[in-house]
């Protein structure tokens, strides 16, 4: 799945220029917490953060009135003053992987989508990716989670899949952990269902062992060794 | 002593699903079978039930979607929006007549005819949502019955207690934004437990925020959960909003022995449910209720516990 199948792209934009006072608003009225600078051609400058405009906003501890008086001032700067310049950016080829890695990585809670040309095309952020992720998982959908334990050897998942297929249940995703325990394997089905008990007799039947899902709801890491 | 109502008819075995389905007419069968071997039947007095009237079933569900159901069942297609919707063309009726025995079970009670009542129905109802059929569900039998204690009886308050091992995602979403009914659930998980809702987060919203509650249960906890979290989550919540009426979406799912779930509530872990649940109805309504059958899939438990469950009713 590529960015731009899930990244925002009705976009407010602010430039250089814009006052403070109106990036402020922008960012409350839409609810942003990032705010990209383009120029005059689109082409992307910057990006503002609500952090960067709280830093930018006079000390809470203020009296009342030195700190209206000072929160004016602050006001009238522009946009170029506290944006950060030549953000992290991601292409519009990036995939969802790639955005889970660089926003790990660069510790940055969103991407900015430019093409070859520089043109802002969108934004991702971690909101963004997080709501991919759940449609990823299918778990907006009504369904059964199966725990099932398996070999560590080719075929596995296999028959899991032709139990399902013969019960016509349709799975919202599946995870693997791969090194849950020595020669082991776990695997989870989320089946679109709620009629999961003669799937569970049919696994049970064909060998396999349903894993009571509490240890690895709560060791989350995987017992090796 | 008060007496107990009883909703049965031998119509709710015309609902047939797909050979093989856990939601099948057998459980109505062993639950009857059971009550007889236990020599309750006699006991209980018998409540007829007869079809609802569709203005009843429009005050929880939207007409199209009525519609959209007796169709699917007149052109006699195998399953509704979901082929865990397994349906027949008697479906529509049986679903009609469920709804039916709980308004019927809601009159004995209301006029004094009887204590409680309990109402042996199918199919079940509490996934039904407004406008879509879900979890072998089809009308929202609960709910309509919470419409109905309102609009028929001028029943301010209304408290439905969903102890099934799946969350009652149709009825809490029929009330999310109504204070007069109360909605709480006790349930499996959701992260492993169909439907997936029913978070401790999910509470209620705008005018409703605060009326629903919702106690998951983590898959392989059983009798210990169970008394943590109504204690905790129900017995104080209940109080708060002192209901006028009380009705249960009762569910035998979450037995040790029910593969449907994998929750582990024993046989006397129901009785404590049951207990629990018995004395704040006693403090507050004097044991008027009506509960109404919704999961509970292993046919040799099955009975006990709906057995078990009337017994305790019938103390009230």
């Amino acid at each position: 799945m590529f960015v731009t199948e899930m990244m925002k792209t009705d976009l407010v934009a602010v430039n250089p220029e814009t006052k403070l006072s109106e990036a402020k608003s922008l960012m409350e009225d839409g609810n942003f917490r990032h705010l990209p600078v383009v120029d005059a051609a689109g082409k992307l400058v910057g990006i503002v953060t609500d952090r960067d405009m709280r830093d930018a906003h006079p000390s809470s501890l203020l009296d009342e009135e030195s700190y209206q008086k000072t929160l004016k001032m602050v006001m009238q700067h522009t946009i170029a003053e506290i944006m950060t310049k030549d953000p992290i950016t991601i292409a519009p080829y990036y995939t969802l992987q790639d955005t889970l890695l660089i926003i790990g990585k660069k510790k940055v809670g969103a991407l900015p989508v430019i093409d070859e040309d520089g043109q802002l095309k969108g934004i991702m952020s971690t909101r963004d990716l997080l709501r991919a992720f759940v449609n990823i998982m299918g778990i907006e959908e009504p369904g059964t989670l199966l725990c099932i334990l398996v070999d560590e050897r080719p075929g596995q998942l296999k028959k899991i899949v032709d139990i399902a297929a013969e019960e016509n249940v349709s799975m919202g995703s599946v995870l693997v952990a791969r090194d849950w325990d020595t020669e082991k394997r776990a695997i989870f089905p989320y089946l679109l269902t709620n009629n999961v008990i003669s799937i569970k007799k049919k696994l049970l039947a064909r060998g396999f062992e349903l894993l009571d899902p509490m240890q690895w709801y709560l060791d989350q890491s995987p017992k090796k060794g | 002593m008060g007496t107990t109502g009883f909703v049965f008819d031998e119509r709710y075995l015309q609902h047939q699903t797909f050979n093989g389905h856990p939601e099948c007419a057998a459980r109505l069968t062993a639950i009857m079978d059971g009550l007889a071997g236990e020599g309750l039947l006699d006991n209980l007095v018998q409540i007829a039930a007869e079809p609802a009237n569709q203005r009843w079933i429009e005050a929880v569900h939207n007409i199209h979607y009525i519609m959209k159901f007796e169709e699917a069942c007149m052109w006699g297609l195998p399953d509704f929006e979901h082929q865990d919707n397994s349906i027949c063309r008697e479906t529509y009726g049986t679903a009609l007549l469920a709804v039916g025995g709980v308004l019927k079970a809601i009159d004995a009670v209301m006029s004094g005819e009887v204590k409680n009542a309990f109402c042996a129905v199918r199919p079940p109802g509490h996934h039904a949502e407004t406008n879509q059929a879900m979890g072998f569900c089809y009308f929202n039998n609960v709910a309509i019955g919470a419409r109905y204690l309102q609009q028929e009886y001028d029943i301010k308050k209304v408290c439905i207690i969903d102890f099934d091992v799946h969350h009652g995602n149709g009825t809490q979403h029929i009330f999310d934004t109504d204070n007069t009914v109360f909605y709480y659930s006790i349930h499996e998980h959701p992260s492993f437990a169909y439907p997936g809702t029913g978070r401790e987060f999910e509470t209620g919203f705008s005018t409703g925020e605060g009326f629903t509650k919702n106690s998951p249960i983590l898959p392989g906890r059983g009798d210990e959960e169970y008394r943590d979290k109504l204690l905790n989550d129900l017995v104080p919540t209940f109080h708060e909003f002192a209901p006028d009426a009380v009705l249960l979406s009762a569910g035998f799912d979450a037995h040790v022995n029910d593969l449907m779930s994998g929750t582990n509530l024993s046989t006397e872990g129901y009785e404590l449910v049951n207990d629990t649940i018995f004395e704040l109805i006693s403090s507050t309504t004097g044991g008027k209720v009506v509960s109404v059958l919704e999961g509970g899939y292993d046919l040799q438990i099955l009975p006990v516990l709906v057995a078990n469950h009337i017994r305790k009713m019938m103390t009230l």
